[in-house]
């Protein structure tokens, strides 16, 4: 494209514009396309005022009623936006990572204050070295002392296979 | 059938008297650009960005509702392509906002510039 210098500045800027309507015609054009074809062809749920008048206050109804009846007067559960009811405690079975029992959700958090040693009922879980068996042992000394006969002579029973066996005898002996 | 085509295409136009000597006619600038910008693939890409920004500011849905207020008042049945275009021109053009006209304003510009070498 040879051209001379002051043709080369208006007819670029003329290019330009015509270039840029070119453009935007197409894209005009589109919409309309696009717009033109949803009418024709029906797709256009909204498109008579009054039936789209009609439809939503249809709508409104329908949800009104709905909530009414799906939460409170159940009395049961309560229903969330996706329409999904919990049960008021967590149902899920797992197994607990401490003692490997199967505890179910809602009552692992009184399970782990047994199994992991809020106090002197529980015990701790020993570790393979001497020192560790050594104050196990210590340890067991005092409950050993306070508790029943029956517990005293399987618990030393279980002295061998540390203290794995304890928990689960203590944990039976202390749930309802 | 009296019944309106959707799309009206404007006739092919007929071959004039002065190319019967076979000599080619002269593309208009406009016509060796828009050749360029598809071959180079930038018309595709200036499309996609020029859509894009417009979705952006809302300026399709204001045409979508122009054209459906357009629709509503001349019964579904009798719009054609041409009609809805011819209506929402004057205003598509005038509402484009100035950043979007900036940007693809300064796109082919740059464009014109690697063709022009």
């Amino acid at each position: 494209m040879s051209m001379s210098k002051e043709d080369d500045l208006s007819s670029n800027s003329e290019l330009l514009s015509d270039v840029f309507q070119y453009l935007l015609d197409c894209i005009i054009v589109d919409v309309a396309s696009e717009s033109h074809r949803i009418a024709r062809l029906g797709l256009d749920r909204n498109l008579d005022e009054e039936e789209e008048e009609l439809r939503l206050s249809a709508d409104a109804r329908a949800r009104t009623s709905e909530t009414c009846h799906s939460s409170e007067a159940n009395g049961k559960y309560i229903v969330d936006i996706f329409g999904q009811t919990h049960p008021p405690i967590a149902n899920e079975i797992f197994d607990c990572m401490n003692c490997g029992r199967s505890i179910m959700a809602g009552r692992f958090a009184p399970h782990l204050e047994k199994c992991m040693g809020k106090g002197r009922k529980a015990r701790l879980k020993s570790t393979r070295s001497s020192t560790a068996s050594q104050t196990n042992r210590y340890s067991r000394g005092s409950p050993l002392s306070s508790q029943s006969p029956y517990s005293n002579s399987t618990a030393l029973n279980q002295l061998p296979n540390g203290s794995a066996g304890n928990e689960h005898l203590n944990g039976a002996l202390e749930e309802p | 059938m009296s019944r309106r085509h959707s799309v009206n295409r404007p006739p092919t136009p007929d071959v004039r008297d002065d190319d019967e000597d076979d000599r080619p006619k002269e593309p208009t600038l406009l016509e060796i650009v828009n050749i360029k910008l598809i071959e180079s693939g930038e018309k595709e890409r200036l499309m996609e960005l020029v859509r894009e920004r417009l979705v952006e500011c809302g300026w399709k849905d204001e045409m979508r509702a122009l054209c459906r207020a357009f629709i509503k008042k001349n019964g579904r049945e009798n719009v054609t392509v041409d009609d809805l275009v011819r209506a929402i021109t004057p205003k598509g053009r005038a509402s484009i906002p100035d950043s979007v006209k900036a940007e693809l304003l300064q796109k082919i510009r740059t464009f014109l510039v690697s063709v022009a070498h």
